[in-house]
């Protein structure tokens, strides 16, 4: 690791959504001036041949799930607008260490919304609504001042046009959930009710907000979209470290020297992010773990650093890219404890919908905070990991399967810790 | 030249009836203060690197605790009890009762966590009186200009006027809560004039006005069932949420066992005090124990800015003599009362009402230029002449400062027939947190009353100040502490030490000190140290 010269290796952290040229905030002249509009200007002359652009570049769902955004795409074009079609671009970014999402809508606001109209004409979607965390004060903010320049310029007619039917773009602060940014969740929010997650099928492609068909994007897949579409595929995938293709935000905190949001080829090794772009660890100690961030938050260990940080990489090794967030705890840090802090952050965050998991992450918590506490029993921790037999897919939405997987994950690769700390 | 006329030489040429001669003109304060003020000694200043205040002076001492490690690590958080509380407040002095009170008033659970025990604080020492425009010919704009002048205008004026209009309101609460005053005959509160004042303002009870006041609060905090009171726990780190913006909580120790423990919160309001007891250039001090400085390491460390760091006030009437009495202050009252400060020459240098940085600096100029009284190599002050005022005044000491007449007796000096010997000690932090008028620093949910507050006393603080400050400001941060009624922190974190950590290491400086100091060196026990 030490060959690489740090300088030119930092240069390369900002490739695409984060290059400087976008980051200007709301200013929709300076924005066309770079190049802004180029890709609307392209999916207007043939919306088709953009689904066909995003399915060769292979992009993925980078709000966590990494599902292909091209099916998801193709299944919501196919269907007919009853009477509309949804495009819910989700930036609801409640993760625990996950801050990439806001970075993009507040600094680069005009990249996600031409990244989802160019997806709205792509799907023949007319209605658009960014749904955005609403704690996120400045990121509302510089995307409710470029939503309003979109409103008084030439772009929206333009789309219009193209669409066959008038345009709507809307801004909608979420209901400050975190189970709101489940992709159902959000169509109950946009319908005006309490975030609850619904059952699928049907899937909101059939049916999502008011029943129309719905596509929902992560902020950060959707501002990819232009510069796919302008550049094309094969740039795209170029970008990334094969498997992985394109870029990746990673958002990095904890015990790091330098932490914070790196734009980095899809499938760096987390060595990489760590050592060379975190400037390290804080105070030369060893490292310990990794908690990836997301909803399914698993842990990485020393063992994993030469791993590429790409979905399906991670996938093999039972693990989850997630939102790209990347907590690093060094040595000294209890697991014990920043588990139980994430079981009560997922107790917190339940609906309360399913009971498996209104009573299973409170469960879950409690047992936790009792071993953190020194007052816990070898009962209490055979019934954590009975837990985490029972309880997986037993809810409607992911969130249950994420407090599993993290608790599984940290008895994986930390068990002793969890048995020293008993009474 | 010599180095101080020796004591039993002076004693001896000492005549309480003698000719003080006329009072020398003070022509330049400025100069002045410039040549002898410890503030501007040199070398006691440096530059602030990391932190909310980089780049601004601050006292060489301080500035190695403000850029310190902390104590604490995630380590140490493994297994740590957790409490649950609507405001913590740290620090049982008058500021902290005060804001104790009114959170608890409004509704809050409070926990109230104090380093000693309940009451051990330099409220206790505040000997002079409370400042509150309440004469006739007073008003409350006099007192606004009376304590911008005194600090130099340094201070800010929308803090100042905030605190002079509580005044009124203060003292009738204070009265509310039981606290006795010295009154008229006519039964009118008993006022006197003191050191930068324009007009007669301080409220006072005998030589003993903090001590009163501290003895209603007390009472008041230990009563209400809505306050929870921890002694002997000082808090060695806050809280912070998992962006380290917000003030969640602290971590507190306990002197008894040592076992750490974690309070949760929605509002932290800080009430700490000084640091007098980090013998800045190294003066003794007035301050008690406890005073080491810790909230203000706290503060910094979490990201709120501080002010004034290179400003501190030096009582310019500290005992010398005897040594366990060193540093322990003699009340400004005796001087409003009419004592003299006279050399060793038996002369009059300084006019004893002049504001207390003025006083102080010329008290270390008499020292240095070799007219003070030299005990041996680390003594020397100056007569503050009681005797003089005893004859012009019959038992005005015994009636006024039984206090005073008490200590000194027991150390067998008799302050009506010997003049006490006198030098300057650190006495007051006049910086601090900056704070809103509703005692909110720059950190959400973090609050800071009291003496670890600033902006109140610009670069000096006139006295009686202090007692109105902490009731004032204690009592609007209480009441604005409980006005945040969110769902609480989701999660504490120590993300603000590993921020400091990170500009530390960027900045290529040491972390071999560590802070806050919780005890000093030499305490009983020593430092808390694990």
């Amino acid at each position: 690791m030490e060959s690489l010269n740090h300088k030119s290796a930092l240069a390369e952290t900002h490739l695409v959504l984060l290059h400087p040229d976008r980051r200007i905030g709301a200013d929709m002249a300076r924005w066309r001036q770079s190049g802004g509009g180029k890709a609307l200007a392209r999916a207007v002359q043939d919306p088709a041949a953009v689904r066909e652009e995003i399915r060769l570049a292979e992009l993925r769902g980078l709000g966590g799930s990494g599902f292909p955004a091209w099916r998801k795409w193709d299944a919501v074009a196919a269907e007919l607008p009853k009477p509309d079609k949804y495009l819910v671009v989700n930036g609801n970014e409640d993760e625990p260490g996950t801050f990439k999402d806001r970075l993009l809508l507040e600094e680069t606001p005009h990249q996600v919304i031409e990244g989802a109209v160019v997806a709205a004409l792509a799907i023949g979607a007319n209605r658009v609504v960014f749904y955005i965390n609403p704690d996120l004060a400045r990121s509302l903010a510089a995307m409710r001042t470029a939503l309003e320049q979109w409103r008084t310029s030439d772009l929206p007619a333009l789309a219009s046009t193209a669409l066959g039917k008038p345009l709507q773009l809307e801004l909608l602060p979420g209901s400050g959930h975190y189970i709101g940014g489940e992709e159902t969740a959000s169509m109950e929010w946009v319908e005006g009710r309490f975030p609850f997650p619904r059952g699928k099928p049907p899937y909101p492609a059939q049916s999502g907000v008011h029943g129309c068909p719905t596509l929902i994007n992560n902020v950060e897949t959707l501002a990819n979209v232009p510069h796919i579409v302008v550049h094309g595929a094969a740039w795209f995938r170029a970008l990334g470290k094969a498997p992985g293709t394109g870029t990746k935000l990673y958002s990095l905190s904890g015990d790091v020297l330098h932490p914070g949001v790196f734009e980095l080829p899809m499938g760096t090794s987390l060595r990489e992010l760590i050592f060379v772009h975190g400037g390290g660890l804080l105070s030369g100690k060893p490292l310990k773990a990794v908690f990836t961030g997301g909803p399914s938050s698993t842990l990485l260990t020393p063992a994993d650093l030469d791993v590429a940080l790409d979905f399906d990489s991670l996938r093999t090794r039972g693990s989850n890219l997630g939102t790209g967030a990347m907590i690093v705890i060094s040595e000294g840090t209890g697991i014990v404890k920043r588990v139980a802090e994430y079981e009560r952050f997922f107790a917190h965050s339940s609906c309360g919908q399913c009971n498996s998991c209104k009573v299973g992450t409170a469960t879950m918590s409690r047992l936790l905070d009792r071993i953190d506490t020194g007052c816990g029993t070898a009962a209490d921790l055979a019934s954590l990991e009975n837990l985490c037999t029972m309880l997986p897919n037993s809810g409607r939405c992911h969130l249950i399967n994420g407090a599993v997987q993290l608790l599984d994950s940290a008895f994986h690769h930390f068990h002793d810790e969890f048995r020293q700390a008993l009474r | 030249m010599s180095n101080g006329i020796p004591l039993a030489e002076a004693l001896a040429r000492y005549r309480p009836d003698a000719d003080i001669g006329s009072l020398p003109e003070l022509t330049d304060t400025d100069t002045l203060l410039n040549a002898y003020h410890p503030d501007h000694l040199r070398g006691s200043v440096v530059k602030l690197v990391v932190g909310a205040n980089a780049g601004d002076s601050c006292q060489r001492e301080l500035a190695e605790f403000l850029q310190s490690e902390a104590f604490i690590d995630e380590a140490d958080l493994a297994g740590t009890p957790v409490t649950d509380i609507d405001v913590l407040v740290i620090g049982g002095g008058g500021a902290g009762c005060a804001a104790a009170l009114m959170a608890a008033e409004k509704g809050a659970r409070v926990l109230l966590a104090t380093k000693l025990r309940l009451g051990d604080s330099n409220t206790v020492m505040a000997e002079g009186g409370i400042q509150a425009a309440i004469e006739p010919d007073d008003s409350i704009q006099r007192h606004i200009q009376d304590t911008l002048r005194g600090g130099h205008h340094v201070g800010d004026p929308a803090l100042v006027s905030a605190m002079a209009e509580d005044g009124p309101d203060v003292l009738r609460w204070l009265i509310r809560q039981g606290m006795q005053f010295e009154q008229t005959p006519s039964g009118d509160l008993h006022t006197r004039r003191a050191g930068g004042m324009s007009t007669a303002r301080l409220v006072h009870c005998r030589d003993y006005t903090g001590l009163e006041m501290m003895r209603v609060l007390r009472e008041a905090v230990i009563q209400h069932r809505s306050i929870e009171v921890w002694e002997q726990s000082p808090a060695v780190e806050l809280l912070s949420n998992e962006t380290g913006q917000k003030c969640v909580g602290a971590v507190l120790t306990s002197l008894l066992d040592d076992q750490l423990r974690i309070v949760r919160t929605r509002s932290v309001i800080l009430a700490t005090g000084g640091l007098g007891r980090l013998h800045l250039n190294g003066f003794p001090t007035s301050n008690h124990l406890g005073a080491t400085g810790d909230g203000l390491v706290l503060a910094y460390r979490i990201g709120a800015r501080l002010r004034e760091l290179d400003s501190f006030q030096y009582h310019p009437t500290g005992l010398v003599h005897p040594s366990h009495l060193s540093g322990k202050l003699v009340t400004e009252g005796v001087r409003a009362a009419g004592t003299l400060l006279v050399t060793g020459l038996g002369r009059r240098f300084i006019d004893e009402l002049q504001p207390r940085d003025v006083v102080c600096a010329a008290i270390l100029r008499e020292c240095s230029e070799g007219r003070g009284i030299r005990i041996d190599d680390q003594r020397v002050g100056v007569w503050l002449d009681t005797p003089r005022m005893e004859r012009s005044n019959p038992g005005l000491l015994e009636k006024q400062f039984p206090n005073l007449m008490t200590r000194t007796r027991v150390s067998g000096i008799d302050p009506r027939i010997e003049p006490l010997l006198v030098h300057p000690t650190l006495h007051y932090q006049n910086g601090g947190a900056v704070i809103d008028v509703n005692g909110a620093t720059t950190v959400p949910g973090l609050y800071a009353v009291g003496e670890v507050a600033g902006g109140i006393h610009g670069s000096n603080r006139i006295m009686g100040n202090a007692l109105l400050e902490i009731i004032s400001f204690g009592r609007r941060a209480g009441i604005a502490a409980t006005a945040n009624r969110d769902r609480g922190p989701k999660k504490v974190t120590l993300e603000h030490v590993n921020r400091l950590r990170r500009a530390l290491t960027l900045a290529g400086m040491p972390m071999t000190q560590r802070a806050p100091q919780v005890l000093p060196t030499y305490a009983a026990g020593g430092i808390w140290n694990r």
